[in-house]
């Protein structure tokens, strides 16, 4: 499995073709979610995560609290007080949304090349924290709509092959994978 | 003496004034303890101990006090927790 390389200061990535379709897959639908939609994308619409990420709902033209959880657990409130919470998401959240999307369309922009070429590739001389932010994003954009807990992982391996919901939670922990390869680098 | 006295209350003023306001990281069952380990000592400038603290606290407890300061101080905070994804909220200090 790939994972992540540090020389010096330069941190890199091995992917395979398919590591990084599968990553640039989910790139993109979160990217479609926060309403950056502004690329070809690279999946098919029987790709499993493409209905799995799909947004609920068309977002509202004023920023108020999402329906849609992904975006609320992308975008909590921060104060218990709803006017409190909701003056504080006016100010802060195109900001936020805006570094996010950054993080992710560098991410997508580097598998790009990779996918395109459709063959086994290196991300090299590439930013820990940009990486880190997006691959955390798409966790936790994941865990959202497959419901994790923490029994998950037992509930995962507990699975017959054959389930297609095994795939889709392999991905999910697959990326809790990855980020311990970066976070172990970068500490290192 | 009496100065002392003046002196030491004053430095509580400022205190109240100044530090009323705390941010609270809740637990969740999707980061990584590594992972929030790393964003305490990137936020706050926490040492390895510190954050591995407040991370075990948040994980065992539900959640942590992991700063505290002014309004503005603290909405800094979460705001930046927020861009690291995890889950945080500001609050009055009435636990003080």
């Amino acid at each position: 499995m790939s994972e992540f390389v540090r020389d010096g200061e330069m941190y890199s990535l091995d992917l395979t073709v398919d590591e990084a379709q599968i990553l640039i897959n989910l790139v993109e639908q979160l990217l479609e979610l926060l309403g950056e939609g502004n690329f070809n994308h690279h999946y098919d619409e029987s790709d499993p995560f493409a209905q799995l990420m799909a947004q609920l709902k068309a977002a509202p033209e004023e920023i108020v609290t999402p329906e849609d959880p992904v975006l609320l657990r992308l975008f909590p409130n921060a104060y218990a007080d709803p006017e409190a919470a909701n003056d504080f998401r006016r100010y802060t959240e195109p900001t936020l949304r805006g570094k996010k999307e950054r993080s992710l369309l560098e991410v997508r922009q580097a598998l790009e090349i990779i996918v395109d070429e459709n063959r086994d590739g290196v991300v090299a001389d590439l930013d820990c924290d940009t990486w880190l932010m997006a691959i955390n994003d798409l966790r936790i954009a994941l865990s959202v709509r497959l419901e994790i807990t923490p029994d998950s992982f037992e509930l995962f391996e507990a699975l017959p092959d054959t389930d297609p919901q095994k795939a889709i939670f392999a991905v999910y922990f697959w990326l809790g994978w990855l980020q311990t390869s970066l976070l172990n680098v970068i500490s290192r | 003496m009496s100065t002392e006295t003046l002196a030491d209350t004053d430095l509580d003023i400022s205190q109240l004034i100044d530090r009323p306001w705390i941010t609270l990281v809740w637990d969740d069952p999707v980061n990584q303890m590594s992972y929030v380990v790393y964003v305490f000592v990137k936020i706050f400038s926490f040492s390895q101990e510190r954050a591995h603290e407040l991370m075990m606290q948040v994980h065992n407890e539900g959640r942590a006090v992991v700063a505290n300061g002014s309004r503005e101080e603290m909405e800094r905070a979460v705001q930046s927790l927020h861009e690291h994804g995890l889950w945080a909220t500001l609050q009055r200090d009435d636990l003080a």
